[in-house]
């Protein structure tokens, strides 16, 4: 019995452990999600094309991250290997949606099943190597998934790459041609609903697994397996488990990510998009559910961003056959600065900064 | 300034008659010498300007300026030379009564295209050069044609995608409604990656690498002959001209698509002039060690090697090999040639032993009128530019994008129907005698040029290469058929 | 046999390049923890001072040789100072991160500064050779060896009878403990910076030599010697020495011999190769050849 009356109107005061496993912490966050669910719908309204392929890229990033974040952010299993698995499922979609005209969410549940097996191959691997020994070896698997992809020539099409004519036709709906009330969205707009409605779908799958007994058990893992295990967790299982969602999570995200983009090629999925990977996770906050997303966000928008103001940069070329530095190289060193300096100012990344500010706020006028 | 403004005026509304205006505007143009050709004002896109424009002075300290005045971007070109260009040639046809309806990418004054382009990360080395050819040569036709029909001038929205797919698709999405046409997309993956989005959008892309899968494609448009076809002439070459026929024949080729174009060229001849290809060494871009692959070719007793290859691999697998005191005959592929291989100490196995595929004569050819005029050009407008067969590929691409916009033009409309209805309609593209005709129509009938020309290495040379046999073609190539992608 | 010594030789002066590297990485890791991901990047930044020493401002080889070196270390020691300062005692986690944001960085840095045309670093060893028996021995494969020799014998001693080696064994053994006896670990950290700087610039002194070798992407062969450096256990230089050695040999062998007898694996299976033999062996022995084991406790 808790000797306070419960004020679930506060959302950082935790007073029982009932309190910390509510799936929404309050009744405010209720609303504000209930806010971003509107302006999510209504968003695609308004978005310009680019704007819409990128929060596309983004929300498709976002699904491969909380995928990630549950291996590595939850259960503390460093791997750099995500880009094999995201391609694991793009030519998923590309032969069995592409070719074999399987439907949108068949293909789609199939890419993650290929996702998951593949992911209970490789798991085991966690087992015997740990830490920075991991990190490494799923970097021999980026590259050995790319020899993969550049010789099974039959469903890859090898080097040069392989079209994916999978449309995200769900029943009699088309969303690359939808049209709602007489209005007709664009394809980009259009792709916006399935995948940020699969984002729900998964960030709300992935909090509900944390919370659970698995969730916990993963969460012991991460903060020091050998004592997980001694207090009975099976290692072998919650290792396995943790890459085998997160594996199928980033195929789903693969198979999204060629269903969109209609073409996938080996070079897709190299080192640096494993790296990117990574970088949406720690900028994001590791191990919190919305950090993925906001990272996500953060590591697809802020380059394009960029784009739009470095060009206002005194003494920066933009021709392309300048010396110096080009407003192209700027952008990419401005991407890395800004990576360095918000891991020096806040290593807990943008869901912490976020805390941040909700905790500034919420004694507005009188903080200090 | 004011001049300009007039002179513009002027020439906006004498649309009716507007091949006299072109010809006052002409004439006006040599009558006053670095008067200011034209001024636009870009409406939206403020970076585009500073994007193309704001490469800052040239010799004459005033080529192109930018300017914000009151958050908007004014960018006006100023002829620093005499014009001595007469009434664009290329309007044959008389434009339309009516002015051009303002569609996307063209607000009635301002024609502007779009380059989808590796600028930063590693594969700058090739995007770089590939949009510098751009920028010179719209540079040039603004200046002295005065633009398409000789008072639309072009710029050119330029967008980076680093080479990679997913980016493209971004910069494609931000740019297509800004844009008539792509002049230049760069890399083959990323414009397979497009490919569905021009279908959809029929917008029409001119793809910056020489593969035969783009012939047949209704929204493309490619240029300058195939990686294939530089092959196979290169074997009738060295058939003829090297003793072929009695020699092992190998190849060493990038693993790539790039380099699988070759070798289907080098393939394709070997059927049709029947020798046989002994071995084909293969490495992966960024391999540092070609101990093994050369052992092969050297095994083999290969005494002409074809090579696919870029240049830091190249330099490393003819280091090894002289090394290794394996010295074939090599001919390159052009990409695999870059003039500073000349300042290693290769210097003389490269003169001795390599030859060099491309298109097109030497740099600054004296015997080649076109090539002299090319070279003089290049130094005007961009001094420092060293010669490079990427700047020539996007300058060529620059140059067969004009004469489509100024066909679509001539038929009336610049939206993207009327785009793909003039490069259906185009007779064939043509590139002042540095390469040769192409024979263009609907993708149907396409025929890409089966032209190549071959170099022998020279220190002398400008570039290093000294052209061997111009502009020679073979039945092998003329045979060679081009199928549609997939 | 010729062929096979050959190839055995073109793999020793391979792994040595990448032992160099791998250096690099193991010095970092040893003292911080931290695997350093813009180590390539420092490789290709050796690689480029040496160029400018030697070819733009015209100094001797040997002097831009050791001025990149110094320049290196000093790079190294900058970016520990400005940035990984802070880090101390912060998860390890987020210190690679920053790592990874120096790699994007200080590419297109290097870029803007060199641009991205092939460079001739101009090393006086050129493409001479000296024939032993039917082998062919590169001069500069030859230099390229007797300096990954040289670096493994120079870390050797240092870590043996320095003071700070011994302080960095102190810090990399216990952080704590090596604190309560008055070692400055920040320092320690400062000096292993430096340290892998330096061996980076000789590392891409070694890669760029040959001819116009130096290019903005030199650095990706440091993708290569991550199972170098976890072959010979992660905090092991002599180990990393004997990882390079393992999958340059292995990895020249099977260029040279795998398309003809196990054409089956595919096209350039030697790119894959170091990865495969990386897994197979970790699988046996966890913590590389001779990487500590780590000690699990409650």
């Amino acid at each position: 019995m808790t000797p306070f009356r419960k004020d679930s109107a506060n959302p950082t005061m935790v007073r029982d452990y009932g309190d910390d496993l509510h799936i929404f912490a309050s009744r405010q966050t209720r609303v504000a999600l209930g806010l971003l669910v509107v302006l999510a719908v209504l968003a695609p309204l308004k978005l310009s094309n680019f704007q819409s392929t990128v929060l596309d890229y983004a929300g498709i990033a976002s699904i491969g991250a909380i995928g990630l974040n549950l291996l590595t952010g939850f259960t503390g299993q460093v791997s750099l290997g995500h880009a094999f698995f995201l391609g694991t499922g793009s030519y998923t979609a590309a032969y069995l949606g592409g070719q074999r005209h399987w439907p949108f969410l068949v293909f789609l549940l199939a890419a993650a099943a290929v996702g998951a097996l593949v992911g209970a191959v490789v798991g085991p691997f966690a087992l015997r190597l740990r830490g920075n020994y991991l990190a490494i070896i799923t970097v021999g698997l980026v590259f050995t998934g790319q020899h993969v992809f550049e010789s099974w020539t039959s469903v890859t099409g090898g080097l040069n790459g392989t079209s994916v004519a999978a449309p995200p036709r769900i029943g009699p709906v088309d969303f690359s041609r939808l049209v709602i009330f007489g209005h007709r969205f664009g394809r980009d707009q259009g792709f916006l609903f399935v995948i940020w409605a699969l984002v729900a779908l998964v960030a709300l799958t992935s909090k509900n697994l944390v919370r659970s007994r698995s969730g916990r058990a993963l969460q012991a893992v991460r903060d020091r397996d050998v004592a997980a295990e001694v207090i009975g967790i099976r290692l072998a299982r919650y290792k396995v488990l943790a890459f085998v969602v997160s594996s199928s999570l980033a195929a789903l995200a693969g198979a999204l990510f060629g269903s969109y983009q209609q073409f996938v090629a080996p070079g897709d999925f190299g080192l640096v998009v494993s790296l990117q990977y990574i970088a949406m996770i720690v900028v994001g906050g590791v191990g919190t559910t919305f950090g993925p997303i906001l990272g996500a966000l953060f590591i697809t928008a802020m380059p394009r961003l960029i784009e739009q103001f470095s060009d206002r940069i005194p003494g920066v070329a933009s021709s392309p056959g300048a010396k110096g530095i080009t407003i192209f190289s700027l952008n990419q060193a401005i991407f890395g600065s800004l990576i360095i300096a918000f891991l020096v100012l806040e290593p807990r990344g943008l869901a912490a900064l976020w805390l941040r500010v909700k905790a500034y706020f919420r004694a507005w006028p009188l903080s200090y | 300034m004011s001049r300009s403004t007039q002179l513009r005026t002027a020439g906006s509304g004498r649309r009716r008659t507007s091949t006299l205006a072109v010809a006052v505007t002409a004439l006006l143009t040599v009558g006053l010498p670095a008067s200011t050709l034209f001024a636009a004002t870009a409406p939206k896109v403020g970076a585009a300007c500073t994007k193309v424009n704001a490469t800052g002075k040239d010799k004459s300290g005033k080529a192109v300026v930018c300017k914000t005045k009151s958050g908007k971007k004014v960018w006006q070109a100023v002829a620093t030379t005499p014009s001595t260009v007469a009434a664009p040639t290329a309007t044959s046809a008389p434009a339309p009564s009516k002015g051009l309806s303002k569609t996307a990418g063209f607000d009635g004054k301002t024609i502007k295209v779009g380059v989808i382009t590796a600028l930063s990360g590693p594969a700058a080395v090739l995007g770089k050069p590939l949009a510098a050819g751009q920028e010179v040569f719209w540079k040039y036709y603004n200046e002295e044609k005065g633009g398409v029909a000789g008072k639309y001038p072009v710029e050119v929205v330029l967008e980076d995608n680093l080479y990679e797919s997913n980016t493209t698709v971004q910069k494609y999405n931000k740019i297509k409604d800004n844009v008539v046409m792509l002049s230049q997309v760069m890399g083959t993956a990323p414009t397979l990656a497009l490919l569905p989005l021009l279908k959809a959008d029929n917008v029409v892309a001119s793809p910056a690498s020489q593969d035969a899968l783009w012939v047949r494609e209704q929204n493309l448009f490619p240029i300058i002959e195939p990686y294939q076809v530089d092959a196979i002439n290169a074997m009738d070459y060295a058939m003829k001209s090297l003793g072929g026929k009695s020699k092992t024949i190998c190849a060493v080729i990038q693993n790539d698509v790039y380099g699988e174009a070759g070798l289907e060229g080098l393939n394709f001849a070997a059927d049709k002039m029947n020798f046989d290809v002994k071995t084909v060494a293969k490495y992966k871009q960024g391999d540092q060690d070609f101990t093994g692959q050369v052992n092969d070719l050297r095994k083999a007793g290969c005494q002409i090697v074809f090579a696919g290859a870029l240049p830091t691999e190249f330099g490393k697998i003819l280091g090894t090999s002289a090394q290794l005191g394996f010295a074939p005959q090599w001919i390159g592929q052009s990409p695999s040639w870059v003039d500073s291989l000349l300042l290693t100490p290769l210097k003389d196995y490269l003169t001795a032993r390599v030859l060099i595929v491309a298109v097109g004569p030497e740099w600054g050819d004296p015997t080649v009128r076109s090539a002299a005029e090319y070279a003089a050009r290049v130094k005007q407008y961009k001094p420092d530019q060293k010669p490079d067969f990427y700047f020539t590929f996007g300058y060529f691409q620059a140059q067969a994008t004009a004469q489509l916009l100024e066909k679509a033009v001539a038929m009336g409309s610049l939206n993207r129907e009327g785009i793909v209805k003039a490069m259906n309609s185009l007779d064939k593209l043509t590139f002042d005698g540095l390469a040769s005709d192409y024979p263009y129509g609907p993708p149907e009938v396409r025929d890409p040029s089966r032209f190549s020309t071959m170099f022998k290495v020279d220190p002398a040379a400008p570039f290093g290469l000294r052209s061997l046999q111009f502009n020679f073609t073979s039945d092998a190539a003329r045979a060679y058929s081009f199928a549609k992608a997939k | 046999m010729n062929d096979f010594l050959q190839l055995c030789f073109a793999g020793l002066a391979l792994g040595s390049r990448y032992a160099l590297v791998a250096l690099g990485f193991v010095i970092i890791y040893k003292a911080t923890g931290v695997i350093n991901f813009a180590q390539g990047s420092m490789v290709t930044l050796g690689a480029y001072f040496a160029y400018n020493f030697h070819k733009t401002w015209g100094l001797p080889f040997a002097l831009a040789v050791v001025m990149a070196v110094v320049a290196g270390g000093l790079v190294g020691a900058l970016i520990q100072r400005l940035l990984l300062r802070r880090m101390v005692g912060r998860p390890v986690f987020g210190v690679i991160m920053i790592t990874i944001g120096l790699l994007f960085l200080l590419t297109e840095v290097m870029a803007s500064v060199w641009g991205y045309d092939a460079r001739d670093l101009g090393d006086p060893w050129g493409i001479d050779t000296v024939k032993v028996g039917g082998v062919v021995l590169s001069v500069k494969d030859l230099w390229g060896i007797a300096l990954a020799g040289v670096v493994l014998l120079a870390f050797f001693v240092f870590f043996k009878f320095s003071g700070i080696g011994l302080a960095m064994r102190a810090a990399a053994f216990d952080q704590e403990a090596a604190l309560a006896r008055g070692i400055s670990v920040r320092r320690v950290f400062g000096w292993s910076w430096a340290i892998a700087g330096a061996v980076a610039a000789l590392a891409g002194i070694s890669l760029g030599s040959g001819p116009a070798a130096v290019t903005p992407s030199l650095g990706l062969i440091a993708l290569a010697a991550f199972p170098a450096m976890i072959l010979g256990g992660l905090d092991s230089p002599l180990g990393a020495v004997i990882g390079g050695v393992v999958i340059g040999v292995t990895q020249t062998l099977t260029a040279g011999y795998q398309p003809e007898y196990a054409a089956f694996l595919g096209t350039n299976f030697h790119v894959v190769m170091p990865y495969v033999v990386m897994i197979a062996i970790l699988l046996v022995r966890p913590y590389g050849l001779l990487g500590t084991k780590e000690v699990h406790r409650l």
